[in-house]
């Protein structure tokens, strides 16, 4: 152990070395969520800053109409073509990673500031909740379609 | 509502420096884009479930206050991304702690490089579209 320590404390690559060879880390909960905090975040900056470049930068927001969402979502009760599959995975990926990157995002200020439990569970509970709803709902029009039936004299073209 | 002040007090005087100031923009940034994103989801879902409202909700969109409120959502998507960049490769490469500062400002700098010229094209967006083609460089 100590000839490891000395060989340790001249050698910064051997310290590394052993400091992570020799910690085996259980598969807590925290570390489950530490981990997914860090790959889902490092996908989220590509899926959520190309969104927001093409809704926003390449393209005018104030230019967005039903017909827009109608290309890239389809409309319901027709049938998809391989394009509309691309952005229904593209949409539903980036849904799902950042509702659960923001919902565990919640929790841990939550905890910071709700020393009171029962009112931590609370809302985490109607966050969950909410979250959980908004979130099937968002991935159920994606894989319907857009309602354009129901629209009004916008859509035309 | 006590412990939001102590929190509050606390964290202005603690001389957490840049790392601290980070640490909670970057809260404070994901709490805001949460919220933005609840709201966003929802309205996208009422494209099918229920069209007028969902209309209504991107006209609301269209405003000028919303259009201004876009702006700091620009901002603030972009300097959570890049910070938490930043902290992933901090977490997972400890020898460039002893850089911190340096870290730092280079994340503050490559937000700033993205979000400046997004929020100018964003601003020249909502420009044509209120008063017509003020900068037709641009716009359409």
């Amino acid at each position: 152990m100590s000839s490891t320590d000395s060989v340790a404390t001249n050698n910064p690559q051997m310290a590394r070395h052993i400091a992570r060879n020799s910690i085996k880390p259980r598969n807590t909960f925290e570390r489950v969520a530490w981990l997914f905090m860090r790959y889902s975040g490092l996908v989220l900056v590509f899926l959520a800053l190309s969104h927001w470049g093409l809704q926003h930068v390449f393209n005018s927001v104030h230019d967005l109409t039903l017909q827009v969402t109608i290309d890239r979502w389809g409309a319901a009760g027709q049938v998809a073509t391989i394009q509309i599959w691309f952005w229904r995975a593209y949409y539903a990926v980036l849904l799902g990673l950042a509702m659960i990157h923001g919902l565990n995002g919640l929790r841990q200020v939550l905890w910071d500031y709700f020393h009171y439990r029962p009112l931590y569970w609370g809302f985490m509970g109607l966050s969950t909740l909410l979250i959980v709803f908004v979130s099937v709902s968002g991935i159920a029009v994606l894989f319907l379609g857009v309602n354009a039936a129901a629209a009004g004299a916008a859509v035309i073209r | 509502m006590g412990t939001l002040f102590i929190t509050v007090r606390e964290a202005l005087r603690y001389k957490g420096r840049e790392g601290q100031w980070l640490w909670a923009l970057h809260r404070i940034s994901g709490l805001g884009i949460l919220f933005y994103l609840i709201i966003h989801v929802y309205d996208m879902s009422l494209a099918y479930f229920n069209v007028p409202v969902h209309e209504e909700m991107i006209a609301l969109f269209k405003t000028p206050l919303f259009s201004v409120l876009e702006l700091a959502l620009a901002a603030l998507l972009i300097f959570h991304a890049v910070n938490g960049v930043r902290v992933a490769i901090l977490d997972l490469r400890p020898e460039m702690w002893a850089n911190q500062q340096k870290v730092t400002r280079i994340s503050l700098i490559v937000t700033a490089i993205l979000a400046a010229p997004t929020i100018v094209i964003m601003i020249i967006y909502t420009l044509n579209a209120n008063f017509g083609p003020v900068a037709s460089a641009v716009g359409r």
